[in-house]
């Protein structure tokens, strides 16, 4: 057992990560190596507040702390230990070093196994698109992974909560499953790792290797995990294998949040580390919170959930903390949020102070707010999780490109895309010139561009002969790279083009810093897609493996995987997310807009009819049937969860915005709004509240 | 502004010695910019990722996996095969007794900034001395002018000597240290400098001077451009900067991988640290 455990308990906000902070300082004061310590985090960005200090110049030098998920340190174990063990795994090639799919590549090779069988009718009794049955299938498969089930209990599990609603679902969780096992077959035989192998590999696998176990206990020998609440189970399970050789364990327990649970996350079974730690802690008591604040927490949660136990307030009348205005239209709503914004920015308040929530955010919704804030002057950044790559006009000019280079393909792409990306990326050249150029120099019905020099020389004159000429360079390199295309895989194709023309002076690209990232990040889904055909096998031609990338990306299938940089992240701009997402990024902020608290979104889930967030975890029964009671539970827990982690991440005012025809035209009374009504009933209300 | 959690490396401190504005874009801006570094793309990439399995390989026979598995592995590469075996016979390291540390980093505070070094193998010998080893996969041995004038020489040992680690069971005197380059083109050869105090005193001033430097640079207009032309012929960003429009050939330069591999090396191997081989 480790010589020295601590279990803090506690919400956000009562300074658990200083804690664990002056904790590392204080190991390190007492002489221990930087290099035996491991912080050990649910997600990347969880993990920020302590890279931020270990990488400020103020830390004592030294080794490198590890900070890492446990998908972190199974990537790096597996890629250093692998012949260890590829060879009991069953891999057709130990000998093969592993690759590591992405998301759109693991979906890729998925959608093979998928299209066969939606071929088959086994999935026709359920109104889903191939995508959908694709992810869902990926997802019963990470579920497994992080729950250490077998495939065939994920199927038991889904059928016995199923119940007898009726019978065609089972078979379709069935074929979902059987998919899975055809995939993981074959990723047996390629050497591919998913996320769901990865994690499956480490735990079955390395972690019962002794010379892993000899390199992991001579490594690290203090373990601090931060946020134990968003872990998979597996984590616990891990956290168990280190347990007896560890010098000491600091472990920290969120207990408002579990905002996971829907990825797999396992509260509950995370909470029971708390037996094997000598000393536990609860800690009640905000650090810097108002008040005001603290009394909203604990009214909103009782009024959500009934059943909690109401906490001990201070006295204070949590009205003061909110301004809410109901209208009846969403446009007015809108206005509302808008025009609030630029009050309290006019005012002094920094931008970056302020964030504006929605329990989905779409990119109508998201471009109108900010197209509207930057009219007021106030910058945005935006948290884009599920843009498709192709939908940036940079990457949908140089695919249309891709295609026209490539005459023998079936797909011709429209005239319009053409005469977009003939203004995209010549310079000087304006909608209707490119129109006119377009409409003279190409037929989709044709093989391949015209020349500029067969159009007449009044029309020449009028498009430009700069423009012309700047025209021609890149039909000629289109023709040219036509007549070896078989050379070159898809990334090298995009970047010829980029290097050799698009980039270069007289083409929009060329000082377009933005549209220069949007390549690069074509370029590496190129790469890394290109890398997995041809790690183990010589191609010869390069043309199948071109069009197949060229109709995941024209698919939709790549997503925009472009993280908010750093600058993003620092940018003194309102932030616009879905709540989850700010909730993941544990930020404190003095303002917060929420979008339309009237509406059902707020507490419903993402309709997944192949695979469930709940039966799909330890602590939930094998065989019991999910109810509508279980379901309603389920969602008031998530909200209360959800609204409870969102106060706590407010340090002044929580503006509500409520519409009462929602953005489709329908009344809305959500169990959000209801329960705002009766706080406000309760209470006095204040000089500062608008209703 | 340097973006948050920046560390200053050898190899960012590198492109800032060759080339400021190279700095600005990758580092300071993070600039991803698809231009081709090289022709022929597809043989450097090889290049790159044999580069890496070489390092893999040496890190998984540190920790102590068995030869004869590790060699099949590499079986089916007969570069790969031919490095490995170089390596099984360089005595110099196999009969250094003391710990491993292979893939090992240390970082250190200078000039108000962080400086961090990722180590190929580090020997610590208790108490008595620290072995640097750094693994070169380059056709060509370069002279111990060219590897004298490399950030990396610097950077290295003063890293290792400022964190005060205590790896070594106490305060490391520089005398104490060693950097050893192995070259896959000379693997009888390596190259060896000896780290002293006079040395740390100097590469302090050279290294905490250039982070000064650095850190006075606005974003507000571009740095300054390499004078040395050639090396444009090499870098993602020479469209951006109207430095030419084809990428240079491999074969005209030696010592590729040190000379480009910036966000290539990068994005080819997944974001392996530091490249240099
Ligand atoms: S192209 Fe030349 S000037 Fe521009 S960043 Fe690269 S090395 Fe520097």
């Amino acid at each position: 057992m480790a010589a020295r455990t601590l279990f803090i308990e506690g919400p956000a906000g009562v300074g658990k990560t200083t804690y664990a902070l002056r904790h590392i300082r204080d190991l390190l004061a007492q002489g221990t190596g930087p290099e035996t310590m491991l912080v050990l985090v649910p997600q990347r960005a969880l993990g920020r507040p302590y890279q931020a200090a270990f990488t400020a110049p103020d830390w004592p030098g030294g080794a490198q702390i590890d900070v890492v998920t446990l998908g972190g340190l199974a990537r790096r174990g597996l890629e250093t230990f692998w012949p260890l063990v590829a060879k009991q795994a069953g891999f057709a090639h130990p000998e093969w070093e592993p690759i590591f799919l992405t998301i759109e590549t693991a979906q890729y090779y998925m959608a093979r196994f998928v299209n066969t069988a939606i071929r088959t009718g086994v999935f026709d009794s359920l109104n889903l698109e191939p995508a959908h049955i694709m992810r869902q299938t990926l997802d019963n498969l990470s579920k497994a992974a992080v729950n250490s089930f077998p495939l065939d209990e994920v199927a038991d599990r889904l059928i016995a909560a199923w119940g007898d609603r009726h019978s065609s679902r089972p078979p379709v969780y069935r074929a979902s499953l059987d998919v899975a096992q055809e995939f993981r077959d074959y990723c047996l035989e390629t050497s591919f790792l998913d996320f769901s192998f990865q994690i499956e590999l480490y735990i079955k696998f390395l972690l019962n290797e002794p010379l892993y176990r000899v390199y992991f206990t001579q490594r690290y020998r203090h373990l601090i995990g931060d946020n134990l609440e968003e872990n998979f189970p597996v984590v616990g399970d891990f956290i168990r294998w280190a347990w007896d050789d560890l010098d000491s364990a600091l472990l920290l327990y969120d207990t408002d949040a579990g905002y996971r649970v829907f990825l797999g996350a396992d509260p509950g079974g995370m909470y029971e580390l708390k037996e094997l730690c000598a000393d536990t802690q609860v800690w009640r008591d905000p650090v810097n919170t108002s008040p005001v604040m603290v009394a909203l927490t604990g009214d909103l949660a009782v009024l959500l959930d009934p059943g909690r136990e109401k906490p001990v307030q201070p006295d204070v009348n949590p009205l003061e903390g909110l301004v809410y205005e109901s209208f009846r239209f969403y446009p007015e709503m809108i206005d509302w949020v808008v025009d609030s914004i630029a009050g309290l920015v006019d005012s002094g308040v920094p931008p970056r102070e302020i964030v504006v929530l929605a329990p989905f955010l779409g990119d109508a919704l998201r471009f109108g707010l900010s197209t509207r804030l930057n009219e007021r002057g106030i910058e945005t950044v935006s948290h884009r999780p599920s843009r498709a790559l192709r939908d940036e006009p940079a990457a949908r000019a140089i695919l249309t490109l891709m295609a026209l280079a490539h005459p023998e393909w079936s797909y011709r792409p429209p005239v319009d895309d053409v005469t977009h990306a003939l203004q995209e990326t010549i310079d000087g050249l304006d909608p209707v010139r490119a129109w006119l150029l377009t409409q003279i120099v190409y037929r989709p019905s044709r093989d391949d561009l015209g020349s500029f020099d067969i159009i007449k020389s009044d029309i020449q004159q009028r498009i430009t002969f700069q423009v012309g000429e700047r025209y021609h360079r890149l039909r000629e390199w289109l023709l040219e790279y036509g007549s070896g295309a078989e050379r070159f895989p898809p990334d090298h194709f995009l970047s010829r083009l980029f290097g050799d023309v698009l980039a270069q002076p007289g083409y929009s690209f060329h000082t377009n810093l933005d549209a220069g990232r949007v390549v690069a990040e074509l370029v590496e889904s190129g790469r890394k897609f290109r890398q997995t055909i041809s790690m183990y096998h010589d191609v010869e031609d390069w043309s199948a493996v071109l069009y197949e990338y060229f109709s995941l990306a024209h698919q939709g299938m790549l997503a925009a995987l472009y993280v908010a940089s750093w600058r993003d992240e620092e940018k003194d701009a309102v932030f616009l997310a879905p709540a989850y997402t700010f909730l993941m990024r544990n930020r404190r902020v003095d303002y917060q807009f929420w979008l339309d608290a009237g509406s059902d979104y707020w507490w419903e889930r993402l309709e997944q009819p192949l695979t469930h967030p709940y039966v799909l975890t330890r602590s939930y029964p094998p065989d019991q049937n999910w109810t509508d009671d279980l379901e309603f539970a389920a969602r008031r827990d998530a909200l209360c969860r959800l609204v409870t982690g969102l106060v706590r991440r407010c340090n002044r005012t929580i503006y509500i915005s409520i519409s009462n025809l929602g953005i489709s035209g329908y009344e809305q009374r959500g169990p959000l709004l209801r329960a705002f009504q009766q706080l406000v009933q309760r209470y006095p209300a204040p000089g500062g509240l608008r209703s | 502004m340097l973006p948050a959690n920046f560390q200053f490396s050898q190899s960012n401190l590198q492109d800032y010695v060759d080339c400021p504005r190279r700095f600005q874009l990758r580092h300071f801006q993070a600039q991803a910019w698809p231009g081709v570094q090289a022709e022929p793309v597809l043989e450097y990439e090889r290049h790159l990722e044999r580069g890496a399995r070489f390092h893999r390989l040496i890190e998984r026979h540190q920790l102590g996996m068995d030869s004869a598995m590790l060699a099949a592995t590499v079986a089916g590469d007969a570069e790969l095969s031919a490095w490995w075996r170089d390596y099984l016979h360089f005595d110099y390291l196999h009969d250094l007794p003391g710990r491993r540390y292979p893939e090992f980093s240390l970082s250190v505070e200078i000039a108000g900034a962080r400086l961090v070094a990722m180590y190929d193998l580090l020997v610590v010998v208790s108490g008595e001395r620290v072995v640097i080893f750094d693994w070169k996969t380059y056709h060509r041995e370069p002279s111990r002018q060219w590897f004298l004038a490399r950030l990396q020489t610097r950077v290295y040992p003063f890293v290792l000597v400022s964190s005060g680690t205590g790896l070594s069971g106490g305060n490391l005197l520089p005398e104490q240290v060693s950097m050893v380059y192995w070259v896959a083109a000379a693997p009888l050869e390596p190259v060896v400098f000896d780290y002293n105090s006079k040395r740390l005193a100097v590469d302090c001033d050279y290294l905490s001077g250039l982070i000064r430097e650095i850190l006075t640079l606005g974003d507000g207009s571009a740095w300054s451009m390499t004078a040395d032309e050639s090396r444009c012929r090499f870098c993602e960003y020479r469209s951006l900067c109207d430095r030419g429009v084809y990428p240079g050939l491999l074969e005209n330069i030696s010592n590729i991988d040190d000379n480009i591999a910036g966000s290539v090396g990068f994005s080819v191997l997944g974001g392996v640290g530091e490249v240099g081989f």
